[in-house]
């Protein structure tokens, strides 16, 4: 009989103490993957979430940040500029701004809405469009400025392709007088980028540029570039930052990036915590039952080296049986693991702010084998103790011990 | 010229001291013992004189404070442990007063086990478990675990244990000590078969049965051999 | 919180802070300069000290720009939900703010603000007030400053993040902690036969378990609240070290304390007993038996 076979003899004579060591492991571990998933989880698909759009390059004003951004002026002559770049396949410009929304229904008060004006008329890749249709993609000449507006905020304001929609900006000084722009909501759909507590009208330059009460104002806040296949957008991120070095531009990966070092820093820390925890919490715990199994077993391991079993054959018999107990609740551990992750991410997800489609836990074929690392490293390190037990236990000193306990 | 056949085990001058809290305990003073081949040594004595003391340390279980050990014409102070344990895997058969049975395992896996660690193949060690369960008279019952075995049995399996790798010696430490009178009894003839068979046996053993078959008898009083 | 302009006054603090980033010209400090505080983080960055002039304007091309002198440095009031980002602020007078993003052509933007927080005399009117300044001012949102119970609160979701990750913690230590109690309680097999032998009875002996888990459980959740008020100290230094801030990360307070005690101590009890009960309820004799 191998050291293996030993070992599952061994574990399986006590199957309840077995069964509740593996739940064990299997709980704990079940955390861990759950932690490991948190780490990039975040950054996979927030970066899968940008890509979705289209685009793969942003570039926004020298000053102020990716999240506060200073209006860029000229953004046609700009957009046309980048759009002659032979890196670049096409551009779009996005403005943004903070407004209300007035239902038809006198007691529905306004509605805090992010108010979104694009050149990109397909938005295809940002909007996934339920009833009505997308923006023109030209300009409607006179009429009321078309807008797409979220499914919640359809639901909330009892809203249809061909209904009114009032948007009211907020504006400094003697702007602030300004009476409601009135659009006609053409489509009603999901807006990707959206978050749990937020509300999206999306509405074209022009109609963006009316609520505001200006006929052209020639701004953008973000300017999106989709690069030319095979050129890269790391290409013509840096070919739009030579012609406008005054302006910031990031590829996606750079955008990950910087949310990575900020935003997203919290969970990454708080997922090295809880596995750096979980880890030690595994270690300690498996340590001990083996430790304890040894204990019981003294005068076994004795008697075994009396009979000639070298202390390696002793090791390997522990070494399995560490295996086995940190392997099968490893094992059992990645479906749980795979369940915890859907309900610490569901709760997650209620944060304000976060775009609903954006998910906290992201299962990766590196993070399954990162677990598996990481178990059998835990396991390893958890029976260094109880072999040096048992292969150091003085063999005649235990014999005459246990004779006489 | 006939030239005296090499001891299976020898003992030189043994002296065996336990530091204790309260000052060394003297186990063994200057004992000498030698086992040549077909020896059937019985070691009496009251408790605590060092019979098994010196039995542990004939089975390269323990060290000496001072004297020497020679297996088969060979000083064991020189092997490492790793060479220790070949010899008691090989060389020597251990049976315990507690039998130290792997309770998870069957009789016919007990008995199988050491076979197995000195790499007999699986055909050879079939045929070696049967015979040696045929032997002491529990073929029936190789699958039964030790909990399932009386003392009695227990032990028989313990001793087929101790023959699986076929040792020229077997040591064994009160073999009858926590069995009944007719256990003891069946467990002393299976040692005469055992010696019968060309096996050197050191007994170690309270046990008046056991020890008046033994061809020569050690008597043991305070750590030192006073007869025999 | 009254609310208007909120995406303009992101806007403006983004010009302030990118303003304030300048570099920064120290000059001899007329004493009718206005004061503004700068935090302790632009402080260090730009080298600021109290009495320092500095300039200060509405967007990077210098619009507005105003002297001030730096009347203090204040520690910034840590905000959970933006410690990750680098406090590089101001704080000045209201009219100072106005004069200074003031549009020289509007004559009323001068009398713009962000937002209004307002203090009630009854807090209790704060849903009624909210509707009815919503209802005289179209187009502005009201609302209350308490965190709401529950929902979508930032606060409430990351509770309810730790407590998911705490249930499952506890839930995995369970099932060590009864397989350590199952095989303390199986090392006793032959001394619970034996008192079972002499005639104590499975009451008795259940007593007996149940004071020694009760110690140790409270032994045990002690020293992991010592552990926990040990640990609590270094990693909010290494936060607070990482973030650059005040902000406290970990407390263990007295609720939490006796919380743990109320969850560990009956866990390590019932352990101790289910494990000591799958012995009792074995026949005597099976539990001296070797």
């Amino acid at each position: 009989m191998n050291a293996w076979g030993l070992a599952w003899r061994t574990v399986a004579r006590n199957p309840a103490r077995a069964a509740l060591a593996v739940s064990g492991v299997a709980v704990i571990g079940a955390l861990l993957f759950t932690m490991l998933m948190l780490s990039r989880g975040l950054l996979v698909s927030f970066r899968a979430l940008l890509d979705t759009a289209g685009f793969d390059v942003r570039v926004v004003s020298g000053q102020g940040s990716m999240i506060h951004r200073e209006p860029i002026a000229d953004a046609s002559e700009l957009a046309a500029a980048i759009g002659r770049l032979p890196e670049v396949e096409r551009v779009a410009l996005v403005r943004t701004a903070g407004a209300v929304a007035l239902g038809g229904r006198a007691e529905i008060r306004a509605v805090d809405i992010a108010l979104v004006g694009t050149t990109e008329s397909a938005i295809g890749g940002v909007w996934d469009i339920v009833r009505g249709s997308p923006l023109p993609r030209d300009e409607p000449a006179g009429g009321p400025p078309p807008m797409i507006v979220s499914t919640k905020l359809a639901a909330r304001l009892r809203l249809e392709p061909g209904s009114p929609l009032q948007i009211r900006v907020f504006l400094p000084g003697t702007a602030s007088a300004l009476p409601p722009t009135e659009g006609r909501v053409v489509g009603i759909g999901g807006f990707r980028f959206e978050a749990t507590d937020d509300l999206t009208v999306s509405t074209t330059m022009k109609g963006f540029a009316s609520a505001f009460g200006v006929v052209d104002a020639d701004e953008a806040d973000i300017v999106l570039a989709a690069s030319r296949p095979g050129a890269g957008s790391a290409a013509a991120a840096a070919a739009i930052a030579a012609l406008r070095p005054d302006l910031r531009s990031y590829s996606n990966d750079q955008v990950v990036e910087q949310f990575n070092q900020n935003a997203f820093s919290y969970f990454r820390q708080i997922s090295v915590v809880l596995s750096s925890m979980t880890l030690a919490f595994a270690f300690l715990l498996v340590a001990t039952l083996l430790t304890m199994s040894v204990n019981q077993r003294l005068g076994e391991v004795a008697a075994l080296r009396a009979l000639g079993f070298r202390r390696r054959r002793i090791a390997a018999n522990l070494l399995c049986e560490s295996a086995l107990l940190v392997g099968t609740g490893g094992l059992a551990a990645l479906p749980l693991g795979g369940a915890l992750a859907v309900v610490l991410d569901r709760i997650l997800r209620q944060m304000p702010g976060i775009p609903e489609r954006l998910h906290f836990f992201v299962l990766e074929p590196q993070t399954v084998v990162l677990h598996v690392a990481l178990l059998s490293v835990t396991g390893v390190l958890a029976s260094v103790y109880p072999i040096w037990l048992a292969a150091r236990l003085p063999i005649a000193a235990t014999l005459r011990r246990e004779i006489i306990s | 010229m006939t030239r005296e056949p090499s001891a299976i085990v020898e003992g030189r001058d043994l002296t065996r001291l336990f530091p204790m809290p309260a000052g060394a305990v003297t186990a063994l003073s200057h004992v000498s013992i030698r086992v040549d081949p077909g020896d059937y040594v019985a070691i009496t004595g009251p408790s605590g004189c060092g019979k098994s003391t010196l039995l542990h340390l004939l089975g390269c279980v323990d060290y000496p404070t001072s004297g020497s050990i020679i297996l088969e014409g060979r000083d064991v102070a020189g092997l490492g442990e790793s060479g220790r344990s070949r010899i008691r895997l090989n060389r020597i058969g251990f049976v315990f007063q507690r039998f130290f049975l792997l309770p998870m395992l069957t009789a016919w896996e007990n008995v199988e086990l050491p076979q197995a660690e000195a790499g007999a193949p699986k055909a050879a060690r079939r045929d070696r478990t049967a015979e040696l369960l045929a032997y002491v008279g529990l073929a029936e019952r190789r699958d039964h675990l030790p909990s399932q075995l009386s003392g009695g049995e227990m032990q028989r399996v313990a001793i087929a244990r101790a023959l699986a790798n076929r040792p020229p010696l077997l040591l064994a430490d009160e073999p009858t000590g926590e069995l009944d009178e007719t256990s003891g009894e069946q467990i002393a003839d299976l040692f005469d078969r055992v010696h019968a068979g060309g096996t050197a046996i050191v007994v170690v053993t309270h046990n008046p049965a056991v020890a008046e078959r033994a061809g020569r008898r050690l008597a043991m009083k305070s750590g030192r051999v006073v007869t025999g | 919180m009254l609310r208007s302009g909120r995406a303009r006054a992101g806007a403006f603090a983004a010009a302030l802070m990118a303003a304030a980033a300048r570099p920064l010209i120290p000059a001899p400090a007329p004493l009718d300069l206005p004061d503004i505080l700068v935090s302790r983080q632009l402080a260090q960055q730009a080298a600021l000290r109290e009495g320092d002039v500095v300039t200060l304007a509405a967007d990077a091309a210098g619009s507005g720009a105003t002297r001030f002198r730096v009347g203090g440095i204040y520690e910034p009031t840590p905000n959970p939900m933006r410690f990750t980002a680098k406090r590089i602020e101001a704080r000045m007078h209201l009219p100072d703010l106005q004069a200074l993003k003031a549009n020289k052509s509007d004559p009323n933007s001068a009398e713009s603000i962000g937002a209004l927080n307002i203090r009630l005399v009854d807090p209790a009117d704060v849903d009624a007030f909210a509707t009815a300044v919503t209802d005289r001012a179209p187009g502005t949102s009201a609302g209350p400053t308490a965190r709401a119970a529950g929902g979508s609160d930032p606060f409430a979701v990351l509770e309810r993040f730790h407590l998911a990750v705490a249930i499952v913690t506890v839930l995995g230590s369970t099932a060590f902690l009864l397989a350590l109690m199952v095989m303390r309680a199986e090392e006793r097999r032959e001394t619970i036969g034996i008192i079972r032998l002499i005639g104590v009875s499975q009451r008795s002996i259940l007593l007996g378990v149940l004071v020694e888990g009760l110690l140790i459980a409270t032994a045990g959740a002690a020293f992991g609240i010592l552990v926990a008020v040990a640990t609590q100290g270094a990693v909010n230094r290494f936060f607070q070290w990482r973030y650059d801030t005040a902000l406290v990360f970990v407390r263990v307070t007295t609720a939490i304390a006796l919380k743990s005690i109320a969850l560990s101590v009956p866990l390590g009890v019932v352990a101790g007993l289910v494990g000591s009960w799958t012995l009792l309820r074995r026949d005597v004799v099976a539990l001296i038996r070797r």
